[in-house]
């Protein structure tokens, strides 16, 4: 059987190219209300949902390249719910003009079988994390407000202690390819969130 | 004689402006209190306060005569019903008999007003009248310097009101950066144990001789998968048809060392 090409992206069955638009920035403990009254004010008028994430991210080496990452992610206050299996591309290198980061983005559910699955497959743990936090919604803008706790013990998500004394705020928009205009609205709704938190796009290879 | 009338007809008048407009506003307030706005109840409090404020004035007046010196007495007091009076009073009073004529021609304030002011009054004299004076000073100038804050926009105050923020900024770039690191590629989270070689490596090791023919049959396996899944397992693992007769033979011969069939 011929090898098909690499750069074929996965079937999924029609589902269109989706690229995340992101946008990152922090807000310390002390300021975290402030930043809370102002978001429910900003965004859709709904109950603010809060949420306790289990991530885990897989590896997979190969002889060559970069390690291939997936992102496995379980809710630990619906243990019921499915995993959500997650691929995050490399940023677009794009004009600068941009302001938002752009990568692919392919998201699916997964049984519980998730972890073992992707062991079997080759892939191995390199890193977990839980996030707890809340999510807002403005239209098709998410913004989710998370607190980031390092797992003391692997798979003991019971004994977490905080990375840091800020939460994590990121602003982020699934759409297909080729709209610009996310880019902009995102950039309005940041401005809007000056001088609490300043958003911005951070490429993660400059902190490595 | 006539100063008392006109200033009584002045008075009666602003008095009847004042029922008008809180007769009104308990009307809006009753009937279209789901339709009323803050700033319409706010203009409907500034009437009324206005003209309580003329109210004040008239009686202020230098023309007006001192109402204190001023007696009512009842010259007759009788249980029928005045046809006249219940005109005047538009319904309210139909009989000027002994009942109604304690309350409405009482001079004295509500028995708690009354202590209010004694109390008022004891205090007042208590605190001696230099520390009075201070005390007035203190209120004139604060309401002056919040009048003065109000009534002039001033530029500069932006400037005044960034430096006050600089003081307690609300975010930590350093933190932005840790934590980014850490969703984007794990700084800073312990790198564990891959816990998936640890199960197969452990009955793998042992048990060298069956080893080849373990992974024999699995990568057989894998191969009829391969035919099945062909892009996904295509997009995993980058070139790995092509790649995978050879490493087949590599795993065999040191089952020892490499025990899973995928590993690179």
């Amino acid at each position: 059987m011929e090898a098909p090409p690499v750069t074929v992206m996965p079937v999924t069955g029609g589902t269109i190219n989706m690229m995340e638009y992101l946008l990152q920035g922090s807000v310390l403990d002390q300021s975290l209300e402030s930043l809370l009254h102002r978001l429910r004010g900003l965004c859709d008028n709904m109950e603010p949902e809060s949420f306790a994430d289990h991530e885990l991210v897989y590896l997979l080496k190969g002889q060559q390249g970069n390690p291939f990452m997936l992102r496995g992610r379980r809710s630990l206050l619906h243990p019921t719910a499915p995993w959500h299996l997650r691929y995050l591309g490399q940023p677009e290198v794009g004009d600068k003009s941009r302001h938002a980061l752009v990568r692919n983005c392919v998201d699916v559910a997964a049984s519980h079988s998730l972890p073992e699955f992707l062991n079997e497959m080759g892939f191995r743990m390199d890193h977990e994390f839980v996030a707890k936090g809340q999510v807002f919604r403005k239209g098709a803008m998410k913004v989710v407000v998370s607190k980031l706790l390092r797992v003391l013990a692997t798979g003991n998500t019971e004994n977490t202690e905080p990375l840091s004394l800020s939460y994590l705020v990121e602003l982020s928009v699934l759409a297909p390819a080729g709209q610009d205009t996310v880019s902009e609205d995102m950039r309005s709704f940041a401005e809007q969130l000056k001088p609490l938190v300043h958003l911005e796009k951070i490429d993660p290879k400059r902190l490595m | 004689m006539c100063q008392l009338e006109a200033s009584l007809e002045s008075l009666h008048a602003r008095v009847a402006h004042l029922k008008g407009s809180l007769q009104s506003f308990i009307l809006k307030l009753e009937n279209e209190h789901d339709r009323l706005t803050w700033p319409s109840v706010l203009d409907n409090f500034a009437l009324l306060s206005g003209q309580l404020n003329t109210i004040n004035k008239v009686l202020k007046n230098e023309k007006t005569p001192s109402y204190r010196s001023q007696v009512i007495i009842p010259l007759l007091l009788s249980p029928d019903r005045d046809e006249e009076l219940v005109k005047l009073t538009e319904q309210r009073v139909p009989v000027f008999s002994h009942e109604i004529v304690p309350d409405h021609l009482r001079t004295k304030p509500d028995p708690e007003v009354e202590e209010q002011e004694k109390h008022l009054s004891a205090e007042a004299a208590r605190i001696g009248p230099e520390v009075a004076q201070k005390q007035i000073q203190t209120l004139n100038k604060l309401c002056s310097n919040l009048l003065e804050k109000l009534n002039n926009p001033r530029d500069d105050r932006d400037s005044e009101s960034s430096a006050l923020r600089q003081n307690k900024p609300s975010f930590n770039p350093a933190d932005t950066n840790a934590l980014v690191a850490a969703v984007g590629f794990g700084k800073g989270l312990s790198k564990c144990r891959p816990p998936g070689s640890v199960p197969p490596g452990h009955p793998g090791q042992p048990t060298m001789s069956t080893g080849p023919t373990l992974q024999q049959v699995t990568i057989a396996g894998t191969t009829g998968h391969q035919a099945g899944m062909g892009g996904q397992v295509a997009q995993q693992q980058p070139g790995q048809p092509g790649k995978m007769p050879s490493s087949i033979k590599t795993n065999i011969k040191s089952a020892s060392a490499s025990m899973h069939p995928y590993n690179r």
